[in-house]
């Protein structure tokens, strides 16, 4: 029980460096610079 | 000609009266246009096939100027082009972007400039970032694809403080998101290790969940708390402990702690090191997201000061100069609409000047030949030639500029509560610690690790959460609250200087009253009856753009006449305006004196008096009726005053109008102190003079005018719409009409500090039971967790009571 405890924490741990991964991606992309614009784009036809 | 029917134009959406110039059928709906400038614009948004953004519903007003392509040209511009590899990127600041309906077209237009690559519009900043193909298109091109859409473009360069700010905003967010990230895993392993507190847990599994801990926990310290770090170093530089050295210290012990305690198989404390961090990154973040400024008002005051003028030479020719090479003494020509573009002398002519760059004054003035105008000014009626008094470089603008720039640099800086708290608590709990260690060392005869241990244990549990989250917090409630009461406050520290103010200084044309003038009282002569003056006035002034005209204008239409067409209609700049109705009635509209000129007998003297200014309607050659109007009070402004006299502060009025017109105000809204004939310096001097009084000054104003004392007030308080300079001086920004919410912005700012300083006094209260029991010994990190989180709701719960706060609270 021991090991499968430790690979599911190793896998989280993983996991989670991916998304952290993706959120710096957003930010030096400048996804959080303008929060205010896509709420008013989604609503274009466009 | 018989009345006209109202009409609204196709494109820009305003109603009017006079001829329509048609335009063709398209979906089988007829379009109008006011006015050419609107026809183009149409055509132009149609040809693109952008027809769909007259169907949307949240579309604001547009207004149609004439692109003046002599205030910029392309080598001006080339200057804020950046390369990037082929292409080339220009930042353009669009002012009047009012909806996202406005960003939707522009970004449409933009595009489809020949040449250019991609365009971005932020809605917040109004700023348009731009990537083109410099052999296809010019930056020119784009400004006057912009301008003839109804915007006004201004290159704009983020200066270096912006750049620091954007690039503060994303390092804080990308050490938040890792600290958030980390203490969301370490959560979870910590409580799996409280449950093996209670029920017991296998010695493996124990200390592999210490170890994960140890790992997660580690960059939340290090990189996500490196800022505290550095200002903990700062302040131990400058022997001026801090909220910093506070955390730091907190979250240092922290995690010394536990690294020991897992290497010798105890309890650790690593959610209390991230907690800490993580909850005051919170705040942080919080708090930059408020203290965003709007734009930037220096730059923007550069671009009123005119690039170009015209200098007349010695053979009476003209030709077009960049400011910087007019010298005193040179001769200018400055047209109709145009500003002055330097401190000048009028030579010949007279016009209509409007002044509200200088004076802050609404209503345009006469002046004639020997008069000085200032740059930056507008020439309202007639082309006037000048005299440069002062070279581009030192012309008023420039000097109000510098000023601010010097009262910027100059402003006193209020120290913070939290910082003045932590000022004598850290030194204190250092004491603490110190003594903890020397006693079990000294007396007990424990072993140097142990009283180390236990002294970096009572460190840690000196630093609550509750202590990082007690001001930000309440900053947070404050701000989201005042922020639906229509009052925007630029960050934290701004509450805490507002509580702290002692005087209050108002300007007055635009800020306590509306600086338009409205119509008090009609008066009616020679059997007119109201109906029919009114009509008459009503009629002419439609034509005419003087603020008097505009005001007549309203009152009539707010009294249900509209206006007739007019004929032969003449405009004498600051005189009066003249005109013929159907059924060949001839009306005249003016002074006293344009009347009696023009063969009137006026049958009384009118008395002088700067408050009220009338003007006189004649009918036929007969004096008809008199029309007196007066600037306006904003709504609030007597609540406003008394509600701060009532707080026991001190209030003044410090305006650049005559001393009697400040007096008259001051009396009707209840101030004792009234100050007129101020310039900008002496503004800034009076700002001043209080403060090395020891006074806190808030300083409410709106006009250029206003903004070096803006700039050296304590806090500084503008309204929606005022000017550029002001707003960026502003510490506090009311939105719409009301004045009283300059008082409902002091309360909340007093509320806020009752609330922070309860927040202070719980984390005190959790430091006075928490501290002996670390020293002593008894507190196990489980406890402290429970007891660390608890305060931590406690102070949040605390905080939202400011969610409530009631307008005349």
């Amino acid at each position: 029980m021991d090991e499968s405890l430790v690979i599911l924490i190793v896998l989280s741990l993983c996991l989670g460096a991916g998304c952290w991964l993706i959120f710096i991606w957003a930010v030096k992309r400048g996804q959080f610079e303008d929060v205010e614009k896509p709420k008013h784009r989604m609503l274009d036809d466009d | 000609m018989s009345l006209m029917s109202e009409q609204t134009c196709s494109h820009c959406g305003t109603s009017f009266r006079w001829k329509a110039i048609y335009g063709t059928a398209e979906d089988g709906i007829n379009t109008i246009f006011c006015c050419r400038g609107c026809q183009g614009a149409h055509s132009m948004i149609c040809d693109a096939g952008l027809g769909g953004f007259y169907k949307r519903s949240d579309r604001g007003i547009l207004t149609v100027t004439e692109f003046d392509t002599s205030s910029y040209t392309d080598a001006d511009l080339s200057q804020h082009i950046v390369s990037d590899g082929n292409l080339c990127r220009i930042d353009i600041l669009v002012c009047g972007i009012t909806c996202p309906s406005c960003v939707w077209l522009l970004e449409r237009m933009l595009v489809r400039v020949p040449g250019v690559e991609y365009v971005s519009l932020s809605y917040s900043g109004g700023i348009a970032s731009l990537r083109f193909d410099p052999v296809e298109a010019t930056p020119l091109q784009l400004f006057s694809v912009i301008s003839r859409l109804g915007y006004s473009p201004r290159p704009y360069s983020a200066d270096q403080s912006e750049k620091e700010a954007r690039r503060e905003r994303d390092d804080l967010l990308l050490r938040f998101g890792t600290a958030l990230f980390l203490t969301m895993q370490l959560m979870a392993y910590s409580y799996a290790l409280y449950a093996g507190f209670f029920q017991g847990i296998g010695g493996f599994m124990k200390l592999f969940l210490q170890y994960v801990s140890l790992l997660v926990t580690t960059p939340v310290v290090f990189y996500s708390g490196w800022p505290f770090f550095l200002g903990a170093w700062r302040s131990v530089k400058t022997a001026a402990p801090g909220m910093d050295l506070l955390i730091a210290m907190g979250a240092l012990s922290a995690w010394l702690y536990s690294v020991w305690a897992t290497l010798s198989n105890k309890e650790t404390y690593f959610e209390s090191a991230a907690m800490i961090v993580t909850f005051v990154l919170i705040g942080r973040l919080l708090e930059l997201s408020v203290r965003r400024r709007a734009m930037s008002g220096i730059s923007s005051l550069y671009a009123a000061a005119p690039q170009r003028a015209t200098l007349v030479d010695e053979d009476g020719g003209s030709r077009i100069v960049s400011v910087d090479e007019v010298r005193p003494g040179d001769l200018l020509m400055v047209r109709q609409g145009e500003r002055f573009p330097v401190d000048c002398l009028i030579i010949e002519g007279a016009t209509e000047v409007d002044q509200s760059l200088a004076t802050g004054e609404s209503q345009s003035v006469l002046l004639a030949s020997g008069d000085d105008v200032r740059s930056g000014c507008v020439n309202v009626a007639a082309p006037v030639t000048v005299q440069a008094l002062r070279p581009a470089g030192q012309s008023y603008l420039m000097r109000v500029a510098a000023m601010v720039q010097m009262a910027q640099a100059g402003k006193p800086k209020v120290q913070q509560l939290a910082d003045r708290v932590s000022g004598w608590f850290v030194p204190a709990v250092i004491l603490l610690a110190l003594l903890n260690c020397a006693g079990r060392f000294l007396y007990l005869g424990e072993d140097a690790g142990t009283a180390i241990m236990s002294a970096l244990s009572v460190i840690l549990i000196a630093c609550p959460c509750a202590m990082g989250l007690a001001v930000p917090a309440a900053v947070l409630a404050a701000c989201s609250r005042s922020a639906t009461l229509g009052i925007i406050l630029r960050g934290g520290d701004v509450i805490e200087r507002l509580a702290s103010i002692n005087s209050t200084l108002f300007d007055k044309t635009g800020t306590v009253t509306c600086g338009q003038p409205g119509v008090i009282q009609l008066e009616t002569y020679c059997d007119y009856d109201v109906s029919s003056v009114l009509q008459a006035a009503a009629s002419l002034e439609e034509l005419a753009s003087h603020p008097l005209a505009r005001a007549i204008v309203q009152y009539a239409a707010d009294h249900g006449y509209r206006p007739e067409s007019c004929h032969d209609f003449l405009a004498i700049p600051g005189r009066g305006i003249s005109g013929v109705l159907p059924n060949n009635v001839q009306v005249l509209c003016g002074s006293e004196l344009f009347l009696v000129e023009q063969g009137v007998t006026v049958p009384f003297v009118q008395t002088y008096d700067s408050f009220t200014t009338s003007v006189l309607v004649a009918i036929n050659g007969r004096l008809a009726g008199r029309l007196v109007m007066v600037d306006q009070l904003r709504g609030g402004a007597q609540e406003v005053i008394s509600r701060l006299t009532a707080a026991k502060l001190d209030v003044a009025l410090i305006s650049g109008d005559h001393q009697a017109t400040v007096n008259r105000i001051a009396t009707e809204i209840g101030v004792t102190s009234a100050h007129g004939g101020m310039t900008p310096d002496q503004k800034l001097l009076f700002v001043t003079e209080l403060q090395q009084r020891g006074l806190k000054v808030l300083m409410v104003g709106d006009g250029v005018n206003d903004a070096p004392a803006l700039a050296a007030s304590t806090v500084s308080c503008s309204l929606s719409g005022s000017s550029d300079i002001a707003l960026e001086n502003a510490d506090v920004i009311i939105t719409g009409d009301d004045l009283s919410r300059i008082a409902t912005a002091y309360s909340i700012s007093r509320a806020t500090m009752a609330i922070i300083k309860q927040n202070l006094a719980w984390a005190f209260v959790y430091n006075i039971i928490g501290i002996p029991l670390a020293m002593t010994g008894h507190l196990t990190p489980v406890y402290a967790a429970v007891a660390m989180t608890a305060s931590s709701l406690l102070v949040s719960l605390n905080s939202l009571r400011l969610m409530r706060f009631k307008h005349h609270g």
